[in-house]
């Protein structure tokens, strides 16, 4: 009867101080999101530009891949194209084995999770040191991030505290977050001298200018790529859009959508290599294609990795980021890991309320919930429909079809109403499960309509 | 063939729909009465930044002096600031870490969010994140309303992006919120910021 994430929730809800905590902390990052977004009276203008930019750049893909081609190479820079994760993971290693590099500093992408790059590097005796604060406190701890934006923030400072006084020496006995800040400042900054790659995402390539944007609010992709000489820019085919005037849209709604800030700290524009470096952009598909070909789902495309759809929700507030099968939670996540496999990632499809409140805080306007509705309907044909509840629904359609069984059960349905509690919340009733059971009405829906008619 | 032919031939096959640019002329954005006094607000407020006007007999090492009184080590190539390292005659980016001050030239602030467009002017920007503290030095005279004209304004530029192929936007000091919510500056780049109106 239950899913992975049904059985990973009720596990993580045992502990009602940690759920609470969370709850409050995700929903207080949509709070402030709110407050951005009612301070400016063009945002649904600004929503709807998002949406119809993106829906052109998807829909124009290829030659905007080839302007942005063409730019990036008059800069000096080199693009790579890579089909899926395992080409990409080739020529990342091949740059770097070509210049030698034994460690690599990083900040935080998305897509090098999705490819398993840093497992692919390491394997290969290349060390690699995530330098988002968030990531690198999940690299030491050896956990995979639980939300995309905030990865660690389900951590808390003790665990933190101990990591550090573990792996960092000199660290003392305070858990205090502005302390523990800085040591993994001055541990980091140690990194950067000493790595000989930086390795950025890219949140915007702009085709018209061959170039891509990174934004951080702590300046770690600026810290890799100030430092070493080579920068690897790993980009998803999708993160393209056209121009600086569909940039200045972005900008406004990434930071207000995502973290509830007007800006980012540091938005950074990369048009070419260093002075006496090297510059490359490796261009990722890995099934993006496939999925502009569905017709149901290619919409998810429009995505910017913002985590609105996370904060907002109910269930990934109250289930946290790793009772997800899939790396990335929340109803993009369930969408993309039904895109990515939908015979290992079908369990978090039941990880929705159908409340819809993402598909009102995406700032691109993706129908996440629409789309988690439609893959429910589709459930059955993948064949990994719930057995039990395709009993009831088969049983169901069958009473409503004939008239005198439903009224016949409809009147014994309040006989229920006398039985002992015991029975009625067993484990025999799945309905009660997890609440009470409810009181049948002493008079069922149309008698109450039928006598309001006859009244008439 | 090639990954690259691949990839572009499978999305021109598999579009189901096409959508036609959209006319962004039609977003009304934000404009205030007073740029410069929404711009100065936002960063002593959201963005953390301390901002100070320069007096007219004051001169830039005056105004350093001021901003950060215990600085040893300051880099620039600003003309008028005396500095002990210069990111363009460095040997090594890595060099300016040991700065306790950066101080570097913003072509103009934004008066919605605080960012200030700072072009790469320098050889290593690193100037730019590495060293402890950052002096801004922005002209009063040049602040837009939001962003939409920010980016009118580099689009328009024909310096920037010209010697070196980068320019960022910063908003205040490096911050970041990763253990249990709580609000540091000082993440990785600098810890603090201070914008000079001259």
């Amino acid at each position: 009867m239950s899913t992975k994430h049904s059985k990973y929730a009720e596990d993580y809800l045992k502990d009602d101080p940690v759920v609470d905590r969370h709850d409050k902390t995700f929903f207080g990052v949509r709070e402030k999101r709110d407050r951005m977004a009612h301070d400016l009276p063009e945002w649904e203008q600004l929503r709807e530009a998002a949406d119809n930019i993106k829906r052109h750049t998807v829909t124009h893909l290829a030659d905007y891949l080839e302007q942005f081609e063409a730019n990036a190479t008059k800069n000096g820079i080199h693009v790579h194209w890579a089909k899926d994760a395992d080409e990409y993971n080739d020529i990342v290693l091949r740059i770097l084995q070509k210049h030698n590099v034994k460690k690599v500093v990083k900040s935080k992408s998305m897509l090098t999770e999705e490819c398993h790059l840093n497992e692919n590097l390491e394997k290969n005796g290349v060390e690699v040191i995530e330098t988002d604060l968030g990531e690198r406190i999940l690299q030491m701890m050896q956990l995979a991030p639980s939300h995309i934006v905030m990865p660690a923030l389900h951590v808390h400072r003790e665990q933190i505290g101990d990591c550090f006084r573990e792996k960092i020496p000199g660290t003392t006995e305070s858990n205090d977050p502005t302390y523990l800040t800085h040591v993994a400042r001055l541990h980091l900054r140690q990194q950067f001298m000493e790595a000989g790659a930086g390795m950025t995402g890219a949140n915007f390539g702009i085709a018209s200018k061959g170039e891509v944007v990174v934004c951080t609010n702590e300046g770690n992709a600026d810290m890799s790529t100030s430092m070493p000489k080579l920068h690897i820019v790993s980009m998803g085919i999708e993160k393209l859009i056209p121009d600086y005037s569909a940039m200045a849209v972005f900008q406004r709604l990434l930071a207000r959508s995502g973290t509830g800030q007007e800006t980012t700290v540091y938005t950074s524009h990369f048009r070419g290599p260093r002075p006496g470096g090297e510059m490359h952009i490796v261009l990722v598909d890995n099934g993006r294609s496939d999925i502009l070909g569905n017709q149901e789902h290619w919409q998810t495309l429009k995505c910017m990795r913002c985590g609105a759809c996370m904060n907002t929700c109910p269930v990934y507030r109250r289930s946290s980021g790793y009772s997800y099968t899939y790396f990335i939670p929340g109803p993009i996540g369930v969408n993309l890991g039904m895109l990515r496999d939908s015979n290992h990632y079908y369990d978090n499809v039941s990880a929705c309320t159908l409340c819809c409140s993402c598909d009102n805080v995406c700032p691109v306007r993706v129908d996440l919930s629409k789309q988690i509705y439609r893959w429910r309907q589709e459930l059955d044909e993948l064949g990994h429909a719930d057995a039990l509840k395709k009993f009831m629904s088969k049983r169901m359609a069958w009473m409503f079809n004939h008239t005198g069984v439903y009224n016949g059960a409809l009147s014994m349905a309040k006989m229920m109403n006398w039985m002992p509690r015991w029975i009625l919340n067993s484990k025999m009733n799945p309905w009660a499960y997890g609440h009470e059971m409810m009181k049948f009405p002493k008079k069922s829906f149309h008698k109450i309509w039928k006598k309001m008619k006859d009244e008439k | 063939m090639s990954s690259r032919d691949n990839i572009l031939n499978a999305l021109r096959n598999n579009v189901c729909e096409t959508y036609e640019k959209p006319d962004l002329t039609q977003i009304k954005p934000v404009v205030f009465d007073n740029p410069l006094e929404h711009f100065k607000l936002k960063a002593t407020t959201t963005a953390g930044a301390k901002l100070i006007e320069m007096d007219t007999d004051e001169n830039l090492d005056d105004i350093v002096r001021r901003a950060y009184p215990d600085a040893k080590i300051i880099a620039s190539n600003l003309q008028g600031v005396t500095a002990q390292l210069n990111p363009d005659t460095v040997n090594e980016a890595q060099e300016l870490a040991a700065a306790d001050v950066g101080v570097i030239q913003g072509d103009f602030g934004v008066a919605e969010n605080a960012c200030v467009w700072i072009p790469q002017t320098m050889k290593e920007k690193a100037i730019c994140f590495a060293s402890e503290f950052l002096v801004i030095l922005l002209d009063k005279k040049n602040i837009v309303n939001n962003m939409h004209e920010a980016y009118e304004r580099v689009e328009a530029s024909k310096d920037y992006f010209q010697q070196y192929k980068f320019g960022t936007f910063i908003s205040g000091p490096s911050k970041t919120a990763d253990i249990e919510s709580a609000l540091v500056y000082g993440a990785q780049a600098a810890r603090g910021v201070t914008i000079v109106l001259v």
